[in-house]
């Protein structure tokens, strides 16, 4: 077997069509999550009665599982679930109906929201609690403290983390291919396998995920300048 | 899609399955140990910015963090073999679990150099002025006040890569290792359950990372016995 290099080139533009599913796969539940993250993260900072608890096993088991398990779970789970449902009230939906990429994006969203909801919360943690005081000693409620002076210095602290999952879920979005979605790592395996040319293709979906990668962590460092511009320190 | 739910099923698949949580474990262990040598090595050019070696080691860290695992994973499976045979090594008999094991080494490598070089880097550099003014060499500094207290600042994040490298094993089965994910595809394969069997893996998963994130913090609080409380990590 030897590595036939003009290949690559030619895999690249093949694999390259399907980089669509793979940001969908990776922004779509990275945007649910983030909704799912604040919610719960705010369950937990406040401690509410009861939700806490709930909040705190989804984390711990989101957290503590591999995602290709919770995308097994519920690629298998829930079209059980769905025809249970359809029968029951007579809905006369058929889950074999339900594209597999809503399983996908539903499966990673749970997963992203228990990862970001970590990150939020130390974000939240992470700011000063003479800020509260401050927002406090000018009369907002929690509500408006929260929304106008604890959250937005947590979400700018938490910049690093969230670049570091949304490179995670960037290359989360791999297993997706083994319930069979076209993104990426799927068209790589597809291209491999009609070729026979298994290196080829992966140098060529490593070259893709690389060069994402490189430019996601380039926009977060401008980004990140940007949005901590108002934290100078001490004292310039 | 199989069969009708049956939760029983899901104890009676745990403990075949937990019987191959021992393939998972040795991948988890062999590629942890290989991986702190090759982290070891790929941190010091980029700690002693050895010309060349830098960059290098900086090219490897890259990657490894731009690509997918199971990217990885297949680039070694095919690759390691077309590399090694154009000096007439012919590897492509060789087990599958073998190139889960050197995939993982590689990854952890990458990640842990990156977590020792912060360390180290986080160590104050006034302990190294106070070991020199004591008459330390650079090499008793090292060993007796650097390193003992980047251990305790690398430990967390070590632990949270073990826990990371532990949840990614479960992707070897994708190049047919037999192991807990590979047992509960042929699990599938012959009994059709398969909601079943992605449950009592969860389970044994979940399990396993609970224990490990218990010992982990027994351990943090065991590296920090020396520092004040209200510094501590592990408040």
């Amino acid at each position: 077997m030897t590595i036939d290099i003009p290949f690559i080139w030619i895999a690249f533009k093949e694999i390259v069509k399907s980089l669509p599913i793979t940001l969908i796969l990776t922004v779509v539940p990275l945007l649910i999550g983030f909704l799912i993250g604040i919610a719960v993260a705010l369950v937990r900072v406040y401690q509410v009665k009861f939700l806490y608890r709930a909040a705190n096993g989804y984390v711990s088991f989101f957290r503590g599982t591999p995602i290709i398990m919770h995308v097994m779970l519920i690629y298998f789970g829930f079209p059980l679930l769905i025809n249970q449902i359809s029968e029951r009230f007579d809905l006369g939906i058929q889950a074999n109906s339900i594209p597999i990429i809503l399983f996908v994006l539903t499966a990673l969203s749970l997963a992203a929201g228990a990862y970001l909801s970590e990150i939020i919360r130390s974000g939240i943690l992470s700011v000063s609690n003479g800020q509260l005081e401050a927002a406090y000693s000018v009369g907002m409620t929690s509500f408006q403290a929260m929304i106008r002076i604890i959250l937005p210095q947590a979400l700018a602290q938490s910049i690093p983390n969230f670049t570091n999952i949304f490179v995670g879920f960037l290359h989360t979005s791999s297993i997706a291919f083994l319930v069979s979605e076209k993104e990426v790592t799927g068209a790589a395996n597809i291209v491999a396998s009609t070729n026979l040319k298994f290196l080829e293709a992966f140098i060529a979906a490593g070259m893709i995920y690389w060069g994402l990668t490189i430019i996601v962590e380039g926009i977060s460092f401008l980004l990140e300048k940007r949005v901590t511009a108002y934290n100078r320190g001490g004292v310039s | 899609m199989g069969k009708a739910f049956d939760p029983l099923l899901i104890i009676e698949f745990i403990p075949t399955l937990v019987h191959y949580l021992g393939v998972t474990l040795q991948i988890l262990a062999a590629s942890i140990f290989l991986g702190l040598i090759l982290g070891i090595a790929a941190a010091i050019p980029r700690l002693f910015k050895i010309p060349l070696l830098n960059q290098v080691v900086i090219l490897y860290v890259s990657f490894i963090r731009g690509t997918p695992i199971i990217i990885q994973l297949f680039l070694v499976f095919y690759g390691l073999p077309a590399v090694l045979m154009l000096f007439n090594i012919d590897i492509s008999k060789l087990e599958a679990i073998y190139f889960v094991i050197i995939t993982y080494a590689i990854s952890n490598g990458a990640s842990f150099a990156e977590i020792f070089r912060g360390a180290i880097r986080a160590v104050d550099y006034g302990q190294t002025e106070a070991a020199y003014s004591v008459g330390m060499t650079a090499r008793q500094n090292f060993f007796r006040v650097v390193f003992p207290q980047a251990i305790r600042i690398a430990f967390p994040n070590m632990a949270n890569s073990v826990i990371g490298s532990l949840k990614d094993t479960s992707l070897a089965f994708t190049i047919g290792v037999m192991d807990m994910v590979g047992r509960g595809d042929t699990l599938i394969a012959s009994t059709a359950h398969a909601l079943e069997v992605y449950i009592s893996l969860s389970i044994i998963y979940y399990a396993v990372v609970l224990l490990f994130e218990k010992i982990f913090s027994k351990l943090e609080k065991y590296f920090n016995r020396y520092q004040k409380s209200n510094v501590s990590t592990t408040a």
